[in-house]
C-alpha cells in the first residue's frame, strides 16, 4: 500500500516534468520526484522493522536497516545542491525570458 | 598501491581547493593533477592483477582498478592535459580551472567505482562539474544548454536510484555483481539511468546540442572523456555478469548505426563530430572486452578534432569549402581524420582492427556499415581546401601543445597492439575508406538532404527516457528470461 503511494509519488513527478510547460514547474516537479525516491529508500530501510539502529541496552528489536538511510542522505544533498544550482540558472534566465515557458527558451536558444 | 589509490582519487579535488587559494598558481596546477593522473595510469597498465579495495566495511564503498580502467584513466588524464594547455594563454579565470580539474577528478573516481552508491555521487559530481564548465561564457545560450544538460542527466539518475535500491534489496549489498539476483526492474532502470548520462541510442539526442554549443575546449573535454562516465559502468557491468552482455551489445550496434547514419548527412562541423561521438560510443560497447583500448583512441582524437574545429574560420561545411584553410592547422585535421576512419599507423586502425575481432557473428556487417559511414563522414574534413596562407595569425603556441600531445598519444599508442599490422588487417580498412571517399565525392558533396531536427527538444528527450525504460523493461523480461 504504501509502495504504491511511493511510486504515485515518483509518477506524479516525472509526469509534472514532461507535462508542465514553466521551467519552474518543471523543476519543482523533479524535486517531487525525488522525493518519492527517498521515500522509496526509507520504506525498504523499514522492511525489517521500525526501531532506530543506535547502540542502546534494548536487546533483539526490530530494527530499521541503516545502509539505506545512510546512502539516501548522500542523494538528498546532491539532490539539493543540483536543485539551487539550477533555480539560479533560471533566475539569470528569467531576465531575457520572464514567462520562462520552455517552448520560447527553447526557440531562443537553438541555432 | 592501495593508499596510492586514495590519494590519487582524492588529489584533483584537493587541487580544485587550493587553485581558489592560489588563484596565480591554477594552470600549473591543474596541469600537475592530470599528470599525476596519467602516472597513476601507466602503473595500472603495467600492472597485471586488478586491484579491489574495500573501505570500512561489506556495506562501504568498493573500489576496482585494472587495465581497463587504466586505458580510461590514461584518456582523461590526457585529454584533460591537452585541454588545459590550449586554455593556457586565453585568458580563462581560476574558476575554470578548479572546475575543470574537480571534473578530472569525478571522471577519474567513475572509472574506479564497483558499487552503485559510489558511482551514483561519481557522476552528479561530473555532473554538477559540466554543468558549471558549459555554463561559463553565462551567456543565455550557454545556461541553457547547460540546464537542459543537468536536467536530463539528474531525471536519469533518479530513476538509477531506484534501480540501486532494487539491488540493495535483493542481496544486501550495492556492487555491481548483485545485478545478477537482482529483479529486471533493476536492471532496466539502472541501464536508463547509465545510457541517457552515457549518450547511447535515442535516450542520447541530448548530447549534440550539449556538445555542439558549448565552448571549445568544454565541448572537447565533454566529448572525450565525460560521456565515457556512462559507457564505463555499461562495460563492466557486461564484464562482469554476462547474461548482460547482449543487451550491451545490442545497444553498441544500434547506437553505431544510428550516430554515423547522422553524422553523414550533417553539415555543422561540430553537430557532426557530436553525432559522431554518439557512434563512437556504439563501438565501445560493441565488444566490451576490449572497449578500453577503443576508448583511449577515440578520446584522443575526438578532443582533437574538437579543438581543431573550433580554430576554424566557420561551422558550415558549405563555407570551409569556399575558404581555403591554412596548411598546418590542415596537416592536424587530416591525421585525426585518418586515425578515427582507421587508417594504418595510426592508433585508430589497431582499436578498429581489435574491436572487429571481438565482435559475434550477428554484429559484423552492421560494425562495417558504421565504419563505411564513418569514413563517409570524416572525407568531409579531408577534402577541405588548403593553402600556405602567408599573412595568417599566428596560432596560438597552446593550440599546438594541446595538438601534440593528443596527437603524440595516438601514435604512441600503437605499440599497444601492433599484432594488428598483417596484409589482410591492412587491406580491409584501406578499401573501406576508398569506398567511403568514393561514395563521399561523388554522392554526397552534391548532396543537399537536411535532416530534420526531430526529437531534440528537452520535452521530446524526457519522453524518450519513457519509452527507453519500457523498451529495457521488455528486454529484461522477455528477451533474457531472467
Amino acid at each position: 500500500m504504501l509502495e504504491a503511494f511511493v511510486f504515485a509519488t515518483i509518477m506524479c513527478g516525472f509526469f509534472g516534468i514532461l507535462l508542465k510547460k514553466n521551467l519552474v514547474m518543471k523543476i519543482i516537479s523533479m524535486d517531487v520526484m525525488s522525493a518519492g525516491v527517498v521515500a522509496y529508500y526509507v520504506l525498504i530501510a523499514s522492511r525489517n522493522g521500525l526501531f532506530t539502529p543506535i547502540l542502546s541496552d534494548a536487546k533483539n528489536l526490530a530494527f530499521a536497516d541503516p545502509v539505506p538511510q545512510g546512502v539516501i542522505l548522500t542523494a538528498i544533498v546532491i539532490g539539493l545542491s543540483i536543485q539551487a544550482l539550477m533555480l539560479v540558472g533560471v533566475m539569470k534566465l528569467s531576465r531575457d525570458n520572464p514567462t520562462l515557458e520552455i517552448d520560447e527558451i527553447e526557440k531562443n536558444n537553438t541555432p | 598501491m592501495n593508499n596510492l589509490t586514495i590519494a590519487w582519487i582524492v588529489f584533483p579535488f584537493i587541487v580544485g581547493f587550493v587553485i581558489y587559494l592560489f588563484p596565480k598558481l591554477d594552470r600549473y596546477l591543474a596541469l600537475l593533477g592530470a599528470i599525476v593522473s596519467g602516472g597513476y595510469a601507466f602503473s595500472l597498465l603495467v600492472q597485471q592483477s586488478p586491484l579491489k579495495l574495500q573501505l570500512i566495511d561489506t556495506f562501504g564503498v568498493t573500489l576496482e582498478a585494472d587495465q581497463l580502467s587504466g586505458f580510461f584513466i590514461l584518456t582523461n588524464a590526457l585529454v584533460t592535459a591537452a585541454v588545459i594547455l590550449y586554455c593556457w594563454d586565453t585568458g580563462k579565470s581560476a574558476f575554470f580551472y578548479a572546475q575543470a580539474i574537480i571534473l578530472h577528478g569525478s571522471v577519474n573516481a567513475t572509472f574506479v567505482c564497483s558499487d552503485f552508491v559510489s558511482l551514483y555521487v561519481a557522476l552528479e559530481v561530473s555532473g554538477i562539474a559540466a554543468f558549471l564548465l558549459i555554463a561559463y561564457p553565462r551567456t543565455d545560450r550557454s545556461l541553457w544548454v547547460a540546464l537542459r544538460y543537468l536536467f536530463t542527466s539528474n531525471v536519469a539518475m533518479l530513476f538509477y536510484l531506484i534501480g540501486a535500491v532494487l539491488v540493495y534489496q535483493a542481496n544486501h549489498s550495492f556492487a555491481f555483481a548483485g545485478l545478477r539476483e537482482a529483479p529486471p526492474e533493476a536492471l532496466a532502470l539502472i541501464f536508463l539511468g547509465l545510457l541517457v548520462k552515457g549518450g547511447v541510442f535515442v535516450s542520447g539526442l541530448w548530447l549534440p546540442l550539449t556538445h555542439s554549443e558549448s565552448e571549445t575546449p568544454v565541448s572537447a573535454m565533454l566529448s572525450g572523456v565525460v560521456v565515457k562516465t556512462g559507457i564505463f559502468p555499461l562495460v563492466r557491468c557486461a564484464l562482469v555478469i554476462s547474461e548482460i552482455d547482449p543487451i550491451v551489445r545490442f545497444f553498441g550496434v544500434a547506437t553505431a548505426l544510428f550516430g554515423v547514419f547522422y553524422a553523414v548527412f550533417e553539415k555543422d562541423s561540430k553537430r557532426m563530430l557530436a553525432f559522431h561521438t554518439v557512434s563512437q560510443l556504439g563501438f565501445v560497447l560493441a565488444a566490451p572486452e576490449v572497449g578500453g583500448f577503443y576508448a583511449l583512441t577515440h578520446g584522443l582524437v575526438k578532443s582533437a578534432l574538437f579543438l581543431i574545429a573550433g580554430s576554424l574560420p566557420s561551422r558550415n561545411f558549405k563555407e570551409l569549402q569556399q575558404t581555403p584553410i591554412n596548411t598546418p592547422i590542415w596537416i592536424a585535421l587530416v591525421i585525426a581524420s585518418f586515425s578515427i576512419s582507421g587508417f594504418p599507423m595510426l592508433s585508430g586502425f589497431g582499436a578498429k582492427v581489435l574491436t572487429m575481432k571481438n565482435l559475434v557473428p550477428w554484429q559484423v556487417i552492421v560494425m562495417n556499415l558504421a565504419a563505411l559511414g564513418t569514413a563517409i563522414s570524416f572525407a568531409k574534413f579531408i577534402f577541405l581546401p588548403h593553402q600556405k596562407v602567408e599573412n595568417a595569425e599566428k596560432m596560438r603556441a597552446g593550440f599546438w601543445g594541446a595538438l601534440i600531445v593528443l596527437l603524440g598519444g595516438l601514435i604512441l599508442a600503437n605499440v599497444i597492439y601492433y599484432d594488428a599490422y598483417t596484409l589482410e588487417n591492412i587491406i580491409k580498412p584501406l578499401a573501406i575508406i576508398a569506398l567511403g571517399w568514393l561514395v563521399y565525392y561523388f554522392i554526397l558533396k552534391k548532396s543537399t538532404i537536411k535532416l530534420p531536427r526531430f526529437g531534440e527538444k528537452f520535452d521530446d528527450l524526457v519522453g524518450f527516457m519513457s519509452l527507453v525504460l519500457v523498451f529495457l523493461f521488455w528486454m529484461g523480461f522477455a528477451w533474457l528470461g531472467i
